[in-house]
């Protein structure tokens, strides 16, 4: 028997919490998973990420390899594919539909297509990759300033270092800037980092689930390491990357959101309306990184 | 006092050709090549020029590690990225380094252990003070 695992139709991170709870309630059972992604109208790279990890997750639990029904649209297929999306799926999906042979796009939106993280060597390679596409749409486009787009590759380095050091397992990021219409009427860069690992939680436990007492679950897990800066090592230079983050983003009027196990941390600018802390969450494996950084200096809607 | 050429130690410590020096573990293999020719100085010189980017992770596994056992470290081609990893790492530690600004130098750090690199500088003859209070490089 096959358990259907819906893919929104507009799938992001606001709709991530569907696409969740589908997940979790399909993976309650043994059989296998079918995600079905016909009806998809658009996705973020949030969604493309959360979809490769919910495959993983699937494809390592030991059932039967996952289904993926790829979207109608050939329009999104084409772009899913131009991100680079079906190379990666490609290894842990059984794809039905037929998926247009296109290059990672060199002229796109795409700035960096879905890219696996599993070693030290990949992070220097996104890294490498992603200052030869950005700096010009950063500073031409997202009016950021050239000196400060060094930042970006920075923070996109700690980032990928999370999966690196802490999740266990590889991870994907991807790396694509837009139009923003609805939400911000800006253009955006999104930066999104997932895993299939074992989350922030099982990470600090050791550490911190004292002194959190009572409170220790995967908020409180999200909230030390974001908040508090703290790290499962004792050396006071770790926990250095997150806060670099928040820094730069703060800087630059951006957004970090954090989803791992059942909680969702996220530290929102004036423009967005995102909770601070959301517990309770259905259960999602490993952790979720979104890093959002609008166009500058044309003031906030 | 040659300089270590930053640069060159990264091309020797990891696989492939990359101008960042990223991610821990490149930190840990840079500074323990670093600290292989070194042999107990307390006193290092490093260069910069041709990092294209320095994250937190290899600012702190690189500059405040060599700090406990270096005393004074001078560094030159420091851009204005590589500060934004230097800056909050230094500050974390309780730790400053002197940079190289062509004859002149900027001590970076927290203020009490920017002056005690002040200090060490003045006293070792590294540095001497200008008419105006800044930091000189002394002509080694």
């Amino acid at each position: 028997m096959t358990r259907l695992v819906d893919v929104p139709a507009q799938f992001d991170d606001r709709t991530f919490e569907q696409f969740a709870a589908s997940f979790a309630q399909g993976a309650a059972g043994g059989e296998r998973l079918l995600f079905d992604a016909h009806a998809t109208e658009w996705a973020s790279p949030y969604g493309l990420v959360g979809l490769l990890v919910a495959g993983q997750a699937a494809h390592a639990s030991g059932r039967e390899r996952p289904l993926l029904t790829v979207p109608a649209n050939p329009r999104v297929l084409s772009y899913w594919a131009r991100a680079g999306f079906f190379q990666q799926a490609a290894l842990l999906f059984e794809i039905h539909g037929k998926v247009p042979k296109v290059k990672p796009a060199e002229e796109s939106d795409v700035l960096l297509p879905v890219t696996a993280v599993r070693a030290a060597e990949d992070v220097h390679q996104v890294v490498s990759h992603i200052q030869q596409r950005a700096t010009a749409i950063l500073t031409s486009q997202l009016g950021i300033d050239p000196k400060a787009t060094m930042g970006f590759a920075m923070a996109l380095s700690e980032a990928c270092q999370n999966i690196v050091e802490h999740a266990g397992t590889g991870g994907w990021v991807a790396v694509q800037h837009y139009e923003w219409r609805r939400r911000l009427a800006k253009r955006v860069v999104v930066i999104a980092v997932g895993d299939a690992g074992v989350g922030f939680r099982h990470t600090l436990e050791p550490t911190q689930a004292k002194r959190f007492g009572d409170r220790w679950g995967d908020g409180a897990a999200l909230e030390a390491a974001l908040i508090q800066g703290t790290s499962r090592f004792r050396d006071p230079g770790r926990g250095q990357g997150l806060k670099g983050i928040r820094g730069y983003l703060s800087r630059w009027d951006g957004k970090i959101a954090i989803r791992s196990g059942t909680a969702r941390i996220a530290i929102a600018p004036s423009w967005d309306d995102d909770a601070p802390l959301t517990e309770g969450l259905s259960a999602f494996p490993g952790s979720q990184v979104l890093l959002i950084i609008p166009e500058q200096g044309t003031g906030t809607p | 006092m040659r300089p270590i050429d930053v640069h060159a130690v990264l091309q020797q410590s990891v696989p492939g050709t990359y101008a960042d020096l990223v991610t821990r573990p490149t930190g840990r293999a840079v500074r323990e090549r670093i600290e292989l020719t070194i042999a107990g100085a307390a006193v290092l010189r490093m260069d910069f020029s041709g990092v294209r980017c320095i994250d937190y992770s290899c600012a702190d596994e690189i500059v405040a590690k060599l700090l406990r056992t270096v005393q004074v470290l001078l560094l030159r081609g420091v851009t204005d990225a590589h500060r934004l990893a230097l800056e909050p790492v230094l500050q974390g530690h309780g730790l400053a380094v002197a940079i190289e600004m062509g004859d002149l130098l900027e001590v970076l750090g927290p203020p009490e252990a920017a002056a005690q690199v002040c200090e060490e500088l003045l006293a070792r003859r590294l540095a001497e003070r200008t008419a105006g209070g800044a930091l000189a490089l002394v002509a080694a």
